[in-house]
């Protein structure tokens, strides 16, 4: 069993033939079973209760419409079911020292209330738990319990109590068969030895309110990208139906506004965010697969639709043509509600024909740019690494090194180093995997 | 006379390395054609017997396709030359049953000819159309 | 275990969240496979290759003692073996599972038939359970790995995968066809984002991997046949020079065969004049000092670019794909030669700046007052007037129709796959994509794999890209390269073909039908008859189908399954009149 439960010994783990990847998104994991597969052990550690990553919450992925859970799932049951991988879920890492060969790991295993080798899953608590809290997997918009799993795939099965909600009722308690709750579960510290870290922890979005002109968080059919996802998910919010915010109508007119928080020098995120052009398209293409005949017009405004990687201009000529979708190239100036119906006007330049626009649409999504995740810039210090000005990772050596930091024995992968789809991210994994093997094999040495 | 009512049933041979994928294809790029066509997967076209597709007609099926990597592409480097001789040699089979020759069809298709496997399917279902159903066994049990 | 009694039966019809169940009512798809004949247990479910699913699997063979089981759910490219697996850890011979296609082959492309889509459905479900039934357990064959990689392509993305699987302590070798090592980039001057010259990259890497005993390079040398299996390929590598030809034994294989620069013959006046040249001839000029016109040996004063060439053009084959690293590369090259310029300008469709430090390139481009111009749908115009050269476009931006005379033209060209793609496709088993680069074994999740287990693809082989993303891939691939190297011993395909004796009339058919010489008759048995040699055979088939006295059974692809499914599927009723 590898879900590393409390009987997990890992002062017997030895550091030379031990990896620490920190991170269990879709990079991540890839690292973690790239150096697992080659007879070392690794230890994965995951702040959230699951592993999974945004991956997980994507319905899905460009540019073959692939189910991201489909693709997904079996890699989260192959990395929880691996002999080498222990599973640190709803933990973190506090400090590192040491080297190459050698590294100290300090690691906060948060308390989850529920004892993981006793817990199965079955979700036989829930109903009985009298706290009710927005989803943040839902990105707010649907609810759970104080005793959750965040999705139901969660990696590993076993449940969650919040402790910011949960109100000690203990009825949760009385209702488990197996006896799996122990409210009295503290935080624990352990400290473990790895001879190579892999830091693949992935990105946050940008918040996009900080468009005030755009309307998110003052109009409710103003949402954004991820928002989008959940609602077209059949294991979100409104089992995969697309519908209005305001009134629960399917919108039968979608505006997507692409480059929200990104290549923009103001707001801080100069850089260019890779994935949202693509992630705009294929989102503009659910609106019209799912609803069918119900949405007539679905517009994309754009800057520039950077459709680079492979079958990606195939899929923007897609959009296109085979399903009707509208692309105009012009930042939008601003967004405006109509208080009767709710429905939103967008005020936008087609800077192609210079005409300008008063397009209405009954919801529009903001996609915004991404950004690196809390805590990396304590976690680059903690262990010594450089930073770009674009707040990722830095690498020495892009041509020649693309996933070594500037520290021997710690490389980083996905989106920890800057922005990158799915494709990139793996292969971006299994690199640091590669160089990690080597950092282990000889001991220390580079 | 043309009969649009009924869904012709084919069975299409498909190998597992080109015509499979490109069946694959043709769903991953949500392209639409009618249910008619039901898969039987192979390792290489070169599997497929003759009397595959003598029995899946005696059965009543209303056409056959036989499919795989076109000619020179072969994942198993010269499968599809046997293929392709049988076919002749099926063709005129063909006459020898009282079949009507556009029942059986050859398709070369590559992993990336999504948009041509489901052109196939749709040609071949009108064409079925056009000539009815499998004056053996009516056309079979399967509806 | 499966037994020479009765088959038992399970079949699990996934929904895939809405994927399948949004067309097809695979309720009514599990109800009516519990009635086929020898099925103990039939049903539905959200997500069969989730973990609650795979239990439910291995629970039901535990508790019904199923032998054979059947799931419905996306296409087995994706998870049969997924499914194998589970139904082994239940104790069950992997080769009794049988895998439906009730998504990319139903409901995602009969989505608005949803009745004659679920009636498909029942019938492929109908056609496995009758070819479950008929399934045989296989012994499971072992193979060992032989400790060495071949790395065909000595650029920038072979030396970094051989540096990494020396280093790792296995040996690797480059076979690179030119005399020297480095691929493209000794052509190049400096690489984005961080101004890295091309030549001390490939320099680091050549030095590293001279340094790695385990490392050896072969120059002027291509791989000009190659057979086996994983773990255990066999390369004939030919020295070009000599002509010397030497076989070596592999365990796996990175394809790193880089591209071409496409020439862009017809475009844009390339030709016509001396001073229209491509990016790569630029940066090439660069490369050995500053770049010169070729018409008078004169540094240019009005430079204009041309991106797109060649790239992005719908229906013409082979050059529909973007290629990724040009926008980049040309506004480097823009702003870096503006200094020594009077004007520069650069003329795009769209500007894809996609990368780490991309974005900041082009705004510093647009600092140094590097011109940009947009152009629509109608491509610009070259004419070229004796020495003089004049473009003209309709700027989108401001839509005017606009005239200038360059004293250079650089082209921003293609890549494209080289021209021996086809050959190195047939040689390895590798397929292509309708760009032409080769195709990988998933394009989300496994972008280095491909099709042919042990043969791996990185860098612009897979795909159009720059240094970063092709060294990336190079230590992916590498990674997937030592896995299989370090387990010493990989499982294989067991279905191979058998013959039976007494059937066999060494006929000889079989012998010419075979592409791998894997089956032969042996004079040496009275009679003689045909005999497989199971480490050769592929399991393609073609030999079963060749025997006139149907002597020759392909395991897990026998006739009698194959009649099986073609009888449930066209003749339901006598199928279910055989019940249980």
């Amino acid at each position: 069993m590898t879900v590393a439960g409390d009987k997990t010994d890992f002062s017997s783990m030895v550091p030379t033939e031990t990896a620490l990847v920190i991170g269990g998104g879709v990079a991540g994991l890839q690292a973690a079973l790239d150096i697992a597969d080659q007879n070392f052990q690794v230890v994965l550690v995951e702040k959230t209760p699951s592993i999974g990553g945004v991956m997980a919450m994507l319905d899905k992925t460009f540019p073959t419409l692939d189910c991201s859970a489909c693709i997904l799932t079996p890699r989260l049951s192959e990395v929880s079911r691996h002999p080498n991988i222990n599973l640190l879920t709803y933990s973190e890492v506090l400090g590192v020292s040491g080297e190459a060969g050698d590294f100290r790991v300090k690691i906060l295993r948060k308390a989850r209330k529920v004892i993981e080798d006793k817990c199965s899953g079955c979700g036989e608590c829930v109903p009985h738990c009298p706290v009710q809290v927005k989803n943040e997997f839902d990105q707010n918009l649907g609810y759970r319990k104080a005793i959750y799993i965040a999705f139901p795939q969660n990696t590993p099965l076993v449940y969650t109590i919040d402790t910011d909600n949960c109100i000690k009722c203990e009825l949760c308690v009385k209702s488990c068969d197996r006896e799996a709750i122990d409210l009295s579960m503290e935080d624990e510290e352990i400290e473990i030895g790895v001879g190579a870290i892999v830091i693949a922890t992935g990105y946050e979005l940008f918040d996009v309110s900080q468009y005030r002109r755009l309307g998110y968080g003052r109009y409710r059919n103003v949402i954004n990208a991820l928002e989008y996802e959940r609602l077209i998910n059949a294991s979100g919010p409104t089992g995969g139906n697309l519908l209005r915010l305001s009134d629960g109508k399917i919108p039968r007119s979608i505006g997507f506004i692409q480059c929200v928080g990104a290549r923009d020098v103001q707001k801080g995120v100069p850089y260019c965010s890779r994935v949202c052009c693509m992630y705009g398209v294929k989102n503009a293409i659910m609106a019209k697969e799912l609803q069918h005949e119900n949405v007539k017009n679905v517009t994309v405004y754009y800057a520039d639709i950077r459709a680079y990687g492979k079958g990606f201009e195939e899929f923007y000529q897609m959009a296109k043509r085979r399903f009707g979708i509208r692309f105009i190239r012009g930042r939008v100036a601003e967004v405006v509600e109509d208080p009767k119906t709710k429905d939103v006007i967008v005020y936008a330049e087609n800077t192609q024909t210079s005409e300008f626009l008063k397009e209405k649409h009954e919801m529009v999504v903001l996609c915004p740019g991404i950004l690196p995740p809390k805590g990396l810039k304590q976690l680059a210090d903690e262990l010594g690494l450089g930073l770009g000005t674009d707040g990722f990772i830095s690498v020495e050596h892009p041509a020649s090194n693309p996933v070594d930091t500037r520290i021997p024995g710690v490389y980083v992968a996905g989106c920890a180093e800057s922005p990158k789809d799915i494709p990139d991210s793996v292969a971006a994994g299994s690199a640091a995997a590669m160089r990690a093997s080597i950092t282990l094999s000889r001991g220390g040495a580079s | 006379m043309k009969q649009t009512e009924y869904t012709p049933n084919i069975v299409a041979f498909t190998c597992n390395w080109c015509s499979y994928g490109s069946a694959d294809l043709a769903g991953i790029s949500r392209i639409q054609y009618p249910p008619s066509v039901k898969v039987v997967r192979l390792m290489c076209s070169g599997r497929v017997d003759p009397l595959m597709v003598i029995e899946s007609f005696k059965n009543g099926a209303d056409g056959v396709m036989v499919t795989g990597c076109h000619l020179g592409d072969c994942h198993y480097s010269t499968g599809n030359y046997r293929t392709k001789a049988r076919f002749e040699a099926l063709q005129k089979a063909m006459k020898l049953m009282g079949l009507h020759p556009d029942r059986l069809r050859l398709l070369w298709a590559s992993a990336s000819e999504g948009q041509q496997w489901a052109e196939a399917i749709i040609d071949m279902t009108e064409r079925l159309r056009e000539i009815g159903p499998n004056p053996i066994n009516n056309g079979g049990g399967g509806k | 275990m499966a037994s020479a009694e009765e088959p038992k039966i399970g079949v699990f019809v996934c929904h895939c969240g809405h994927n399948i169940a949004g067309a097809v009512d695979v309720e009514s798809v599990a109800r009516n496979a519990s009635h086929y004949p020898h099925v103990l247990y039939s049903t539905d479910f959200m997500f069969m290759c989730s973990d609650m699913g795979q239990a439910l699997i291995r629970e039901k063979i535990e508790e019904l003692g199923l032998d054979r089981v059947v799931v419905a759910s996306c296409s087995p490219r994706m998870h049969e073996p997924t499914f194998r697996r589970v139904v082994e850890e239940a104790g069950m011979n992997r080769y009794c599972y049988e895998h439906v296609n009730l998504r990319e082959h139903v409901s995602w492309c009969h989505a608005n038939e949803p009745d004659k889509a679920t009636t498909k459905a029942d019938d492929l479900v109908r056609m496995a359970v009758a070819r479950a039934a008929l399934l045989q357990p296989l012994d499971i064959k072992t193979v060992s790995i032989e400790p060495h990689a071949l790395i065909v392509g000595g650029g920038v993305t072979g030396l970094r995968a051989a540096v990494d699987i020396g280093s790792r302590g296995y040996k690797a070798t480059v076979v690179e066809r030119e005399s020297e090592v480095g691929g493209f980039l000794r052509h190049l001057d400096v690489l984005y984002p961080d101004n890295e010259k091309a030549g001390e990259v490939i320099g680091r890497l050549r030095d590293a991997a001279s340094k790695l005993d385990n490392v050896t390079i072969l120059t002027d040398s291509e791989v000009v046949d190659f057979e086996g299996y994983v773990g255990n390929f066999e390369a004939t590598i030919m020295n070009n020079k000599t002509g010397k030809k030497t076989k070596r034994k592999f365990g796996t294989v990175i394809v790193a065969t880089g591209f071409e620069p496409f020439e862009p013959e017809g475009y844009y006046g390339y030709g016509e004049h001396p001073d229209i040249i491509t990016l790569a001839e630029f940066e090439e000029l660069r490369a050995k000092g500053a770049p010169l016109r070729a018409s008078d040996g004169k540094p240019p004063k009005n430079v204009l670019f041309i991106g797109c060439v060649g790239s992005r053009e719908e229906g013409k084959h082979g050059h529909e794909h973007c290629s990724r690293y040009c926008c980049t590369a040309m506004v480097k090259a823009a702003a870096d030669i503006h200094d020594t310029c009077d004007e520069v300008v650069v003329l795009y469709s769209d500007l894809r700046t996609f990368g780490r430090g991309h974005e900041e390139i082009h705004r510093h481009a647009l600092s140094e007052h590097v011109i940009f111009s947009k152009f629509g749908s109608k491509k610009p115009t070259v004419e070229v007037k004796g020495d003089e050269i004049v473009v003209r476009w309709k700027d989108v931006l401001s839509c005017g129709n606009m005239e200038y005379k360059p004293d250079l033209v650089v082209l921003t060209t293609a890549m494209i796959p080289p021209g021996t793609s086809e050959n190195v496709g047939k040689l390895f088993g590798l397929t292509r994509s309708a760009d032409g680069f080769f195709n990988e074994e998933h394009i989300k999740l496994a972008p280095l794999t491909t099709h042919t287990a042990g043969v791996m693809i990185a860098g612009a082989a897979q795909s159009p890209k720059d240094t970063t993303d092709a060294t990336t891939q190079a230590s992916g691939a590498a990674a997937k390269a030592v896995t299989l190297m370090v387990q010493k011993e990989v499982e294989i395909e067991s279905a191979v073909s058998v013959v039976d004796d007494t059937l066999c009339s060494a006929c000889h058919t079989c012998v010419t039908a075979c592409p791998y010489s894997a089956i032969s008759v042996n004079p040496d048995r009275d009679p003689p008859v045909a005999e497989v040699v199971e480490a050769k055979c592929h399991g393609c088939g073609t030999c079963a189908a060749a025997c006139p006295s149907g002597a020759i059974t392909m395991q897990h692809s026998t006739d009698d399954q194959i009649l099986a499914m073609l009888e449930a599927y066209l003749e339901p009723s006598v199928f279910q009149g055989s019940g249980k």
